[in-house]
Parts: structure tokens; sequence; C-alpha cells
């Protein structure tokens, strides 16, 4: 019953997406496009990182952390920033209004980047005859990815499109997208460095995730009023 | 505002259900290591006579369970792993011998008996329970040769990886759930082919030829003896009969009488007037069918020069006393004189030599002893052995209980002495007097570390004839290793008759799964679906409103109000 469990890690790692989608406002106002958008912006920018990596980076036998591999590795990760900003303010979208734009790119955003990372194992691995935890674990990830890239979309739309911000959160915001930018780096660590399994990491994201998407909605809100 | 904390209460509730399941899962299922592989090795597959004996089948796929199992489980899709610490005879009797239907069986054996496994001066107080097993794997051993089973049956040595598997199997049985599809648990996979006949099953016979001193005339016209030994096993696992009592000690002591001789003849000065000829049969399991094919293809004059033929036959685990067996009466000149040149070598010894006489039976095909081949043809011949009765057919062959551990190489340097002095008194004719040519110390000794690597080397070669291709490597050095004691050597390349049948597939890797039940997968899918209804809920009514989710549900039959 193994194509079962691949079916089942499926719909956890790919559903939510698709429920997000036809949940909120986004099916009546027809956002595929800019989704899709997203998604072709964010397969551009992993082969960008993808080259940079394979240049700048030293192949390291050992599985431990290196600080200064895991700096360059951070570093790369700003690339992903910057194909957001430009998915955000360069592709033209119909005319969305920007509380829909943002959670639209994010959405295709975080669609492609699981389907990149996380189709290709569960198609191999799960349909094995070995049950393990891995593949369900995989897909609690993809959900907090998800949650990350929205809330990342929700801040980075704050910083580069909204003219008038309270002064006062400006500091915040970019501190709240810094964090979210250094996920990748964060989990790295705590895996490596700090030796973590695959449960507790996974915990970890999807808290962080939780509370971030928290921050960055109160922050949204907080910048809709009219100024201070 | 008011919908704030609403919303934060949703958040909260939402992350704590996430958690609690999370947990839940968890704890229904432990956390696996993943999926191991075992090497395990076939229980043979023979016809004798058209009647099929052993394992049928080689191919495994199927739930595993212990001997823990409820008592009235149907197993015929079940396979068992049983130590062999735990096997007792009543299930023996019960399962297999009456035939009852099981999907598979491997019987795990402790690392004493494996091939790696040098054993040695090991621990004194745990020789009771050596024995012991040792005599419960020779009973179950002889069992499984002789029953027709229609699943695979396969042998395994116990490691760590085995044994986790094995306690877990036991506390799921422990519960009193058979493992089946629907209840999880592991799942023992061994894909091999479909067990084919081995063809022309090839037996190699041996002989190296060490010529006498001939004054004038040709060599043939000299007397010759022969030292004979059959070199292949029989055992209930193939890939592990290494037999080496029966007959790696005949061997090795062949080779080291070879090797004495070759010393001796090397110098004309003190060659004997007598030829040598060494002899390595193969087919020794299947009544000595090698043995014979070997004395038919010999010439006329050749079979008429020998004087006699000394058979050797396990002569590792003797303490004080061995048999000479002999189908001859006792009176016969050429008996008498073997008799008297072996018990008087051993009395000086210190060890003692009794006669046996055993009447062959032309009409009965089963030939017990090697020297009985010999006899059928009018050759006089003699078997040395530390058995004092004949073995069955294909027992004592060399199987699973037979490896290095029980073998005492003293014994074996003993017996190499007594017949290496014994040939020699015949041969230098130095009856009646005290002479001894191999003495310790001297450069003629008997050599106990060539004796202690050739058994190493024998104790880890598995030599089931049918197994053994024509060019296999053991032949050849055991070809080479004559080569350098004797003159000249020549290989017989036969086939085995037709009475045995062979079937091939003798060693496999057994993957072990860890499997989730089809309950786990649909109680997981119940609650993914659970959870995305949730998280489609939550969406709408937070970005939406709630009257929008309730309208989802209610835009039919309001139409229907507006029509009428």
């Amino acid at each position: 019953m193994t194509v079962f469990h691949f079916f089942n890690c499926a719909i956890l790692t790919f559903g939510p997406h698709a429920v997000y989608y036809s949940a909120t406002p986004l099916s009546e106002y027809d956002t595929l496009g800019t989704s899709v958008k997203a998604a072709v912006v964010y397969l551009a920018t992993a082969l960008v990182k993808l080259i940079c990596l394979a240049t700048f980076l030293k192949v390291s036998e050992s599985d431990s952390f290196d600080p200064y591999q895991e700096f360059l590795k951070a570093l790369i990760g700003f690339i992903d920033v910057a194909g957001l900003y430009f998915a955000l303010t360069q592709l033209t979208h119909r005319n969305i209004s920007q509380n829909h734009k943002f959670q639209a790119v994010g959405l295709g955003w975080a669609f492609a980047d699981s389907v990149l990372h996380r189709l290709a194992p569960l198609w191999v691995g799960a349909r094995g005859l070995e049950f393990t935890w891995d593949y369900i674990l995989q897909g609690l990830e993809a959900n907090a990815n998800l949650v990350l890239s929205i809330s990342l979309a929700a801040l980075g739309s704050l910083m580069w499109l909204r003219k008038n911000k309270p002064k006062t959160l400006i500091p915040i915001i970019y501190l709240c997208a810094v964090i979210v930018a250094t996920m990748p780096s964060t989990t790295s660590y705590l895996r490596r460095g700090l030796g973590w399994h695959l449960p507790k990491v996974v915990g970890f994201e999807l808290f962080t995730s939780l509370v971030m998407a928290f921050i960055s909605w109160q922050l949204f809100a907080a910048c809709q009023r009219p100024s201070l | 505002m008011a919908m704030t904390p609403r919303k934060t209460r949703n958040r909260e509730m939402l992350f704590d259900s996430v958690i609690a399941l999370v947990f839940i899962l968890v704890a229904c299922v432990d956390l696996c290591d993943g999926a191991t592989v075992v090497d395990v090795y076939r229980l043979i597959q023979y016809d004798m006579s058209g009647v099929p004996f052993g394992s049928r089948l080689a191919s495994l796929n199927h739930h595993a369970a212990s001997l823990h199992f409820s008592p009235h489980a149907d197993l015929s899709r079940t396979v068992l792993l049983i130590p062999l610490r735990e096997l007792n005879m009543s299930f023996v009797q019960e399962y297999i011998a009456a035939s009852k239907p099981l999907g598979g069986l491997i019987l795990l054996l402790p690392q004493m008996f494996s091939v790696e496994n040098k054993g040695g001066v090991g621990s004194n107080h745990d020789d009771g329970s050596k024995e012991l097993l040792k005599n419960v794997l020779d009973e179950v051993e002889q069992i499984l040769i002789h029953t027709n089973l229609p699943y695979p049956v396969y042998f395994a040595f116990e490691d760590e990886n085995i044994d986790t598997v094995l306690l877990d199997i036991k506390k799921n049985d422990a519960t009193g759930q058979p493992a089946t599809a629907t209840t999880g648990g592991y799942k023992f996979v061994v894909s091999a082919t479909e067990p084919k006949k081995v063809g022309s099953p090839p037996i190699t016979n041996i002989q190296g030829w060490l010529a006498g001193l001939k004054t004038d005339g040709d060599s043939h016209q000299l007397p010759t003896i022969a030292i004979v030994a059959s070199y292949d096993t029989f055992g209930a696992a193939p890939a592990l009969s290494v037999g080496s009592d029966s007959n790696g000690s005949g061997i090795v002591a062949l080779l080291e009488v070879a090797r004495l001789f070759s010393l001796l003849y090397s110098n004309p000065k003190t060659r004997g007037q007598y030829n040598l000829l060494f002899g390595l049969t193969s087919g020794g399991p299947y009544n000595y069918n090698g043995t014979r094919k070997w004395l038919q293809s010999f010439d006329q004059r050749l079979r008429e020069s020998i004087d006699y033929a000394i058979c050797l036959d396990s002569i590792g685990s003797w303490e004080n006393e061995l048999w000479i067996h002999v189908s001859k009466p006792p009176e016969n000149a050429f008996i008498k004189q073997i008799m008297e040149d072996f018990s008087s070598v051993a009395e000086e010894l210190g060890f003692q030599v009794n006669l046996k006489h055993k009447k062959i039976n032309i009409s009965n095909p089963r030939v017990a002893w090697e020297h009985e081949q010999f006899s059928r043809l009018r050759v006089t011949a003699a078997t040395l052995s530390e058995l004092s009765t004949p073995p069955e057919l294909l027992e004592r062959t060399g199987g699973l209980v037979d490896g290095r551990q029980f073998v005492n190489e003293a014994a074996i340097v003993r017996s190499v002495k007594l017949i290496a002095e014994s040939l020699a008194k015949h041969i230098y004719g130095h009856q009646g007097k005290n002479v001894q040519i191999f003495a310790d110390n001297s450069n003629l000794a008997v050599n106990p570390s060539y004796v202690r690597s050739w058994l190493d080397v024998l104790s880890r070669t598995p030599r089931v004839a049918p197994f053994l291709s024509k060019d296999d490597p053991f032949v050849t050095a055991l070809k080479k290793e004559l080569e350098d004691h004797t003159d000249e050597v020549n290989l017989q390349r036969e086939v085995l008759d037709g009475m045995f049948t062979f079937y091939d597939s003798t060693t496999a890797k057994l993957n072990i799964y860890q499997v989730a039940s089809v309950t786990f997968d649909l109680l997981l899918l119940l609650v993914l679906g659970s959870y995305l209804i949730v998280l489609f809920s939550f969406l709408v009514i937070t970005t939406r409103g709630l009257d929008d989710l309730i309208s989802l549900f209610r835009r039919p039959p309001s139409r229907k109000v507006k029509t009428a």
C-alpha cells in the first residue's frame, strides 16, 4: 500500500497550496497568472543560486557546520530576496490590490519551491516498501515553507510597494525580513551544528513560521491604518 | 479590535492541535532505522531417484513471526524466524516432519557455527551448552535433509541487526496480533530466481603419482601403495558445508604424508621400491561414486600392481583409538601385514588401533566405506577412521555442525605420524624393528603449521561437488599442491551418476522491511483530509468572513427560493 503512502504525502505537501488558493479571495480575482509568473521567477532565481553555489563554495567531505561556508550560503540566499523583489515590483500584474498581490506571489513562490525540492524525492522514495517518517516530515516542512514565503512576500511588499509607512515600524519590518530570509541558514545550522534530528527541526520551522506570519500580519495591518 | 483576540485564539488552537496530532502519530509507530540486509544460505534442494527432498522454493515475500505466535494462527503466509537456541524437537516434529503449511522458515544459528569463526580454545564453561546446541543442530539437519519442504528454508547467523529485529517481532507477537497486511510489522523479502537443475554435476578426481626406485625394467613392475581421501562434502546448507572433520582431516593428512614421502623420495638413496599413488576423490557422500569411476579408469596392470590402499576418513577428533575397517577377512595376508604395521606403530606412539571387519553385500548399492569400492574391484584396501560404525547415507558428510572448532589438529598430526611410519615400515622392510623415521625435531618431522594452515583453508571452503565447477580454484589449488609433492598429477573429470539431481541457488540476501499497516495509511488519510478541511474553513473565515463559509453550503436552496 505504498502508492497510498505517496498519495498521502503528496496531498500533505501540495494540498495546502491549492486550499489556500481556493479558500481566500485569490480565486475570485483570478490571480492564477500572477502565481504562475512568480513560480517562473523562482525557477530563474534557483538557477542563478545554483551557479553561484557551484562557483563559490568548496565541497566539504564532513557534515559539520563550517561558519564561512554557511555565511557564503546565506549571502547567496539573499538572491532569493532579490528574485522576490523582481517578482513583486517588476512584473506587470493585472489590476489586483496590493493585499492580494503579495499573497499570490508568495503562493506561487512556495509552490515552485515545493515542486522543485520535494516532488522528486517523494516520487522516488515514498513508493518503496520500507516505511519512514521522512516524507511526512517533509510535507510539514512544505507547509511551514508556504507560511514563511507568504510572510516574506508580505514584508517585501511593505518594504518596496508601500510608500507611506509609519516611521517607527520601518526598522522592525526590515528586521523581520532579515530573520525570515535567513531561515534556511538557521535550519542548516540547527541540523549540522547542533545536531538536531529532523522532527525537532521541522517542529522549530513550523513554530517560527507561524510566529513570523503572525508578526508580519500585525505589521501589515498596522501599515494599513491611515498614517499615524 | 474585537476580531484580533479571536483570531489569535484560533491560531493558537490550530497550533496546539497540530502539535498534539504529531505526538499521537509518533506514538503509534516506532521510528525505524531503515531496511536491513542479511546474508542467508538456502537449504539444499535435491532429488534422490526422483523423490524430491529439501526446500523446494527460493524466493520469499511474507510477513515475519517468531515462535511465540498464537496457537491457531494460519502460518501459510508467514515466515518463521527461529533462533536455534529456542528450537525444540516437538516443534520440529509438528511442523517440519508433519509438513504443516508454512510461508517460510529462517533458522538463526549462533555465531560459533559461522564459517569465519575460528572457534578454538574458547570458554570451557560453555562446552556443555555448545555440545547441546551441536546435537540439536545435527538432529535438525538430518530431519531437514530427508524431508520434502514446499517452502523456502534459509539459515542465517545471529548478529546485532537481526537480533534487534527478532526482539521487535517477539514483542509484536506477544500482543497477540499476527503480522499481516492490516497490522504492520516486518516483511521479509528474498528475491531469487526459481532454482534450476544443475545440468551435469561435475566430479573431479585428482591423482598424484610418486614413482619408486626402479633398479631395472620400468616402474610399473614395482608394487604400488595407494593413499586415498575424498574431498567433497554434503550438508543442509551447501554454502556452509565446509566439513572440517569429514573429510578435511583426511585431505590434510594425505597432503602431509605426500610431502613427507616426497622429501624421502627426492634422494635416490632413500627412495623406496614402491610406487605411491595419492588419490583425492570426489563424490564421497554419494556412495563413493567418484572413487568407483577413478578405479574403473585404471588399466589392468596398475590395478594388479596395487599391494593395498589406505583410505582416510575423519581422523580429526579422536582421543585414544582409531579403527581400521576392512572387508576382506582378517586372515588375509595383506590385511594381517597392515594390521601389524599399524598396531606396532600405534603402540609406540601411545594409542590403540582396532580392526573391524564388515562384509560387503554386492547387491546392496549402499557403499559405507571408501575401501569397499576397492574391494569390489578385488583390490585390497582398508579405511582408517575414528568412527567405529559406518555412517548412514548422507550422514556425517561434513554438514553444518562440522566446523573448525570441533577438530583437533594434534589428532591429525598423530594420525599422519601413524600412517607415515606404518607405510615406511612396509616400504623399507623394518618390520619388527623399532625405528622412527619421521621423528620429531628431525627434518622429516610432521609439520603442525602445514597441517594447521591447510585445515584453516579447508574450513573456509564449502565443497559440495555439484556446485564446484570444472575450473574451481580450490580444485586447482589441490592439484598444484600435489604437483609440488609428486612426479605426475592427473585430473579425471566425470559426471555424477543419475541417482542424485541437484538444484542451484544456495545463497541469497534477505531484505527486512518495516512496513506500516493499511490502517495506518487510512488513518493518515483521514487526518490529512480533516487538516485540509480545517485549513480551508479557517482561511475562508479569516479572509472572507463566516457568512461566506455558510453561504458555500446554502447556495442551491436560496436559488430555489428565488425562482419560487
